[in-house]
């Protein structure tokens, strides 16, 4: 830095060396110290080793190199397999104990489980589950009313760990995304619903943690 | 080995997936649709004609893939892969749905549906049971 200010101020004083070569200039350039005792130091002059040279020699050179060096990452980065994965085509990871979408779930005769008992009403935190029951015509407890706010929810599963009959689930499925609010009011039918369509990976679920619990 | 070693076949990789694509136009369609090209083998097709590739040379997490089927087109969504290969593409299970016996199938199981939201066949709420409070209605009292 200090040596290009150097130039710049004898240049200011001299004019260009290109233009009208001064023989100041000159004797600047070929020695450091002006020539005494008849003779001019011919060899090549030894850099200066002030600690503000070193430091600009080095930054010029590192400066340089960097830029290359960094056009090379660049270009290696190119070639280089992403580490993302390409949604919707790959998927990630899941554990059989995700939890997602609800579902009710039927026995394998057809016959919805819930019975009514009302402990994932009261369990739930958010209070996005609301229950009404009523005895049906064969004299069996059922529900009428089985809704779930899926915007209340929060997803702990909670329901799923108090009810005793394994009725309420929450299913693996997590594309259930809507355009609107009321479609994630769920009623009882879009629940069962769930259920028919995903008992094949809810089973499947059920079935790879059954040692744990 | 040295043909590896250069790296020579991967050219052949790479010949023999657009040929297993069929064909040049059907590579360049496939990348437009996919984002992806890549070599595969073909481990099953579901009922809706999705097909499902695996390629273990991939890391995990992109080694198994889906390619939807051609009738959506360019209006794929992840919600249209069916349950059973849902925990398959999920790195659930290593068994394909067809040879995993812990997935029953009764009679009164329902077909998948992608997501409906926003199409004329999407779910709206409605009240499964009678109103407590009805309006009273002049003319049934006399």
């Amino acid at each position: 830095m200090s040596l290009g200010l150097n130039k710049l101020y004898s240049i200011a004083q001299t004019g260009s060396k290109y233009i009208k070569p001064g023989l100041k200039t000159v004797g600047r350039r070929c020695a450091s110290s002006a020539p005494k005792d008849g003779f001019i130091y011919v060899n090549k002059e030894e850099p200066s080793m002030d600690f503000g040279d070193i430091t600009d020699r080095a930054a010029q050179t590192l400066f340089l190199t960097e830029l290359v060096r960094g056009f090379g990452v660049t270009l290696a980065h190119i070639f280089k397999e992403p580490a993302t994965i390409n949604y919707p085509f790959e998927k990630g990871p899941l554990s059989p104990r995700f939890r997602g979408e609800h579902a009710l779930r039927r026995y394998p005769s057809g016959e919805e489980r819930c019975i009514a008992c009302k402990l994932c009403e009261a369990i739930c935190p958010a209070q996005a589950i609301t229950i009404e029951a009523e005895e049906r015509a064969d004299g069996s407890r059922r529900t009428t009313r089985y809704d779930i706010d899926m915007t209340k929810c929060i997803y702990c599963g909670f329901c799923q760990e108090a009810c005793p009959v394994d009725a309420i689930v929450e299913g693996p499925n997590f594309e259930f995304s809507t355009e609107t609010h009321e479609e994630l009011l769920y009623n009882k039918e879009k629940l069962l619903n769930n259920g028919d369509k995903w008992e094949s990976e809810i089973a499947a679920n059920i079935h790879a943690d059954h040692l744990y619990r | 080995m040295v043909i590896k070693y250069f790296g020579v076949d991967r050219f052949f990789t790479f010949l023999r997936t657009i040929r297993d694509a069929g064909g040049i136009r059907a590579s360049l369609y496939k990348l437009y649709r996919f984002d992806n090209l890549r070599p595969g083998t073909l481990v099953g097709t579901d009922k809706f004609g999705n097909k499902y590739f695996e390629n273990p040379t991939y890391f995990y997490g992109r080694n198994r893939w889906v390619e939807y089927a051609p009738q959506y087109g360019m209006e794929y969504d992840g919600s249209q892969v069916p349950a059973e290969w849902f925990g398959w593409l999920h790195y659930k299970t290593d068994y394909l749905p067809m040879n995993d016996p812990t997935r029953p199938k009764y009679k009164w199981m329902a077909e998948h549906t992608e997501n409906l939201s926003g199409t004329p066949g999407q779910y709206m709420p409605y009240s499964t049971t009678r109103p407590k409070i009805e309006a009273w209605v002049p003319s049934k009292c006399k």
